[in-house]
């Protein structure tokens, strides 16, 4: 390599550096400006209220399931099931816990939990056996079984009725547990919700999980080049197989939180969510074609866009015009991404 | 390893082939595109398990099924696209698949990735920073990376599939230098390249394959270049070029400092009627970038003349207008509409005249056309309505040059026209190439195959590097000056 071409090689890798770094920078100082405009103009945004119980307790369902996405993204795959999946597992949530009701209420709601989760596994499992094993298109796979889950909800709640837990003084305390949980360390006015707390510890799991362990080595590995991976001799299948599982777990916890939310579990519920999840993992910047992002970034991608619809309530814009600028959001994320990549690869 | 032989038959990519490698040594596998090369390494590698006869593999009768099964006996491929792990760093992609984790929370031991790497790579003598990321090295040190890996999985043979087309010379020696050093150390090597000039300085032994059978093997002391050459070619495809019955006119074509930025450079050429102008050059050397700069495929500065018309702007499909045609390098991706029919595929271009009052299509028009075209160009099966993909490669070939007459093209590029097309077809091409330029068609031909440049082109541009080195008249009688011209390195500084 002449003295030359070198140059023109280490100014490539400076210039490519420095733009990477200033589009993933971009994100947080877009988070970082909405932020200041928004508590200089509104008083009620900058509090602890709007803030954590507000936004945060009502993001951190969505959330959960974004931290599964972003493991089947990553190794290159795709979910559009999961709002079905989290459906499904909280209907066979109200099920089992009003069928084990005789047995005792602590009893019954333990087993309907872990219940729940090994349904939420088994669906993610449908999908990763056949992308994975059967090698069909991820996006395929997932659309169609979509369709075939709200069917499963629709049989399980005989064509659509609105399930509750049978006995009321259950249902309150299922909801109290989760929603007015006190933490004993945190004073009175700064008290953090239970779905925060399950948001952070599943969080905190997924980040070992993807940073220091082989299978989240082995993820990025499949994303980057999964001919490569599995010629080196990583079971490529299988760990594909498993993000779609994980996925599925994390739609049976967000469907317990949702549940104790709304109180009822209906088949037709959380219609539209993936998208909503989909859209914080790609606007992070998780690509689609995988192989980079991660756990820290759908995070920053989820805040963003749950910041800016707390913004358009707070400001009392229309609800009709939010789908628009969630859309353009991604738009600009997207493409912005996009324009990047032109730009360094050269 | 004492003695491979194999017997491929399906589509005879490969005859009957005998083949041996011996650990310490360099065996050289040459031939021509088509001649079956990539199949004998895709064998080895596992990757069709569908082959005839036998391999043996230190004395053992084994039994290919899968490429991970190649790999644990000890084979490893480094493919011309490298396939690394372009996000991760050095270390990481030496160690893949071979991570140590801790016993308890599973936690990988990211300090003994980076110690077991460093040590191959000192074993290997390499000159590698495990922590860089892949993404931002040369292609010499990506492959580096690929022979680490391959070696700290305990490789026995290594293949290598042509690893100098796209290297700059400094890192050809020093690639030259890490294979004899892994001979040494007693691997067997497989060393495929079109490059017979640089053969007497790596290889040991020398294997010649033509139309999927071995011609001959040769210890590569003992036998000349000018032998190997003749033995590459056969005397075959010499009878198979046509007389050349074209003669050039007037300009057509001016192209003046043609440059993309980091591609090539200020290429500057005329091109006449009836002239069949020949680019030659390496792979990577910005041959096929120059043809797409002049079809308006890709973005570039400077300006192209058709005729009288200045081009200020390129794309596609001004370029029919004008009768600028493109037959693209890669047929599958770039050239067939695959799932569709023959006419479909001809009638692309010129639906705009086909269509009547509000863009209806009348099924018997482009029938018709089709038809006219099959005729002309002898494509066989002649159904219109056949789709292309059940057409053999030379006819989905001349499907696409019927697209490019059919809109009346004046000037056609041609990129690698003949790749992956048996002898009969190539021929039957040669002759239409040399047909339109006798009928006044402009032809521009892009190829590997320094013979066909030499045999069919009036006159050569040689690219090195992105930028006109050397014009040559032709045709030549062989191609020993057009390679001389593409190799010489010196020159061109």
């Amino acid at each position: 390599m002449t003295d030359r071409e070198k140059d023109r090689l280490l100014n490539a890798v400076g210039s490519r550096i420095s733009l990477r770094r200033l589009q993933r920078a971009s994100i947080l100082i877009l988070l970082f400006v909405l932020g200041a405009v928004a508590s200089a103009k509104s008083p009620t945004f900058l509090t602890w209220y709007n803030l954590v119980d507000n936004l945060f307790t009502n993001a951190a369902a969505v959330g959960i399931i974004a931290l599964g996405m972003t493991f089947v993204m990553i190794a290159g795959g795709f979910d559009l099931s999961v709002a079905a999946n989290t459906a499904v597992c909280s209907i066979v949530l109200v099920l089992t816990v009003n069928a084990l009701l005789p047995c005792g209420p602590l009893a019954a709601v333990i087993v309907a939990l872990m219940l729940t989760a090994i349904v939420g596994i088994a669906l993610g499992a449908i999908n990763g056996t056949l992308v994975a094993y059967v090698g069909v298109n991820p996006f395929v796979v997932t659309l169609s079984t979509m369709f075939v889950f709200r069917g499963f909800g629709l049989i399980l709640t005989q064509g659509g009725q609105s399930m509750q837990i049978a006995s009321l003084t259950l249902r309150r305390q299922f909801t109290d547990w989760l929603y007015d949980f006190k933490c004993p360390f945190l004073g009175a006015e700064y008290q953090i919700s239970m779905p925060i707390i399950v948001f952070i510890a599943l969080f905190l799991i997924g980040f070992y999980l993807l940073r220091l362990t082989r299978f989240g080595h082995y993820i990025y590995a499949i994303g980057g080049n999964e001919q490569a991976a599995w010629l080196a001799g990583v079971n490529t299948r299988l760990i594909k197989a498993c993000t779609y599982m994980l996925c599925g777990f994390t739609c049976a916890v967000a469907g317990a939180l949702f549940l104790a939310n709304a109180t009822t579990a209906e088949a037709t519920s959380h219609m539209g969510k993936e998208l909503d999840v989909i859209a914080a993992v790609i606007v992070g910047g998780t690509p689609l074609g995988g192989g980079s992002g991660g756990l820290v970034l759908t995070l920053i991608g989820l805040i963003l866009l749950k910041v800016i619809e707390n913004l358009l309530t707070q400001f009392n814009v229309g609800a009709e015009y939010r789908p628009v600028v969630t859309g353009l959001i991604i738009l600009v994320v997207v493409t912005i991404d996009v324009l990047v990549n032109k730009k360094t690869r050269q | 390893m004492t003695g491979v032989s194999k017997d491929f038959v399906g589509v005879r990519a490969l005859d009957d082939v005998d083949f041996d490698v011996r650990p310490g040594e360099v065996h050289a596998l040459i031939g021509e595109n088509g001649a079956g090369k990539s199949t004998l390494v895709n064998v080895l590698a596992g990757r069709f398990t569908d082959y005839r006869g036998t391999i043996v593999f230190e004395g053992k009768h084994v039994r290919l099924a899968n490429p991970r099964q190649a790999r644990k006996m000890g084979i490893a491929v480094i493919y011309q696209d490298l396939s690394v792990l372009a996000n991760f760093t050095v270390a990481e992609n030496i160690m893949l698949g071979d991570e140590k984790a801790s016993r308890y929370l599973r936690k990988m031991d990211r300090a003994s990735i980076r110690a077991c790497a460093c040590e191959v790579i000192d074993y290997l003598n390499f000159d590698l920073d495990p922590d860089r990321r892949v993404a931002d090295l040369g292609r010499a040190r990506r492959c580096m990376v690929e022979i680490a890996a391959a070696i700290r999985r305990n490789v026995k043979l290594i293949i290598f599939d042509e690893p100098t087309a796209c290297l700059a010379s400094g890192d050809v020696d020093k690639l030259f230098g890490v294979i004899r050093d892994l001979c040494n150390r007693g691997l067997g090597v497989i060393y495929i390249s079109h490059r017979i000039a640089e053969l007497p300085v790596i290889a040991d032994r020398v294997t010649v394959l033509r139309d999927a059978r071995v011609v001959g093997t040769r210890e590569i002391a003992d036998c000349k270049i000018a032998h190997l050459t003749r033995m590459m070619l056969g005397h075959e495809l010499k009878e198979v070029f046509p007389i050349k019955t074209n003669r050039p006119g007037k300009v057509i074509l001016k192209v003046k400092q043609l440059t993309r930025a980091g591609v090539f450079e200020d290429i500057s050429f005329q091109l006449r009627e009836g002239e069949v102008l020949g680019i030659a050059g390496l792979v990577g050397s910005g041959r096929t970038e120059i043809a797409r700069a002049i079809f308006g495929a890709d973005k570039s500065a400077g300006t192209v003349e058709i005729g009288d018309t200045v081009l200020e702007k390129r794309l596609p499909p001004l370029s029919r207008n004008v009768g600028i045609a493109m037959v693209p390098e890669n047929r599958q991706t770039e050239g067939n509409i695959t799932q569709r029919t023959v006419s479909e595929n001809i009638n692309i271009t010129i639906l705009d005249r086909l269509s009547r009052r509000f863009g209806f299509l009348r099924p018997r028009d482009c029938t018709r056309q089709t038809c006219r075209m099959i005729k002309r160009l002898n494509i066989e099966p002649p159904a219109p309505g056949r789709n292309i993909r059940n057409l053999s490669g030379g006819n989905q070939q001349k499907v696409i040059i019927a697209r490019w007459l059919a809109a009346e093209s004046r000037v056609i590029i041609f990129d690698e026209p003949t790749q992956g097309i048996d002898v009969g077809t190539k021929a039957q091409l040669y002759k239409l190439i040399i047909e339109l330029a006798s009928k006044g068609h402009a032809i521009i031909l892009i190829s590997s195959e320094m013979l066909e440049i030499a045999k069919l082109a009036d006159r050569i541009l040689i690219i090195q590097n992105g930028r006109l080195v050397q014009q040559l008249s032709g045709p030549l009688d062989d191609e020993t000056q057009l390679i001389d011209a593409c190799y010489s390195r010196g020159k061109s500084k």
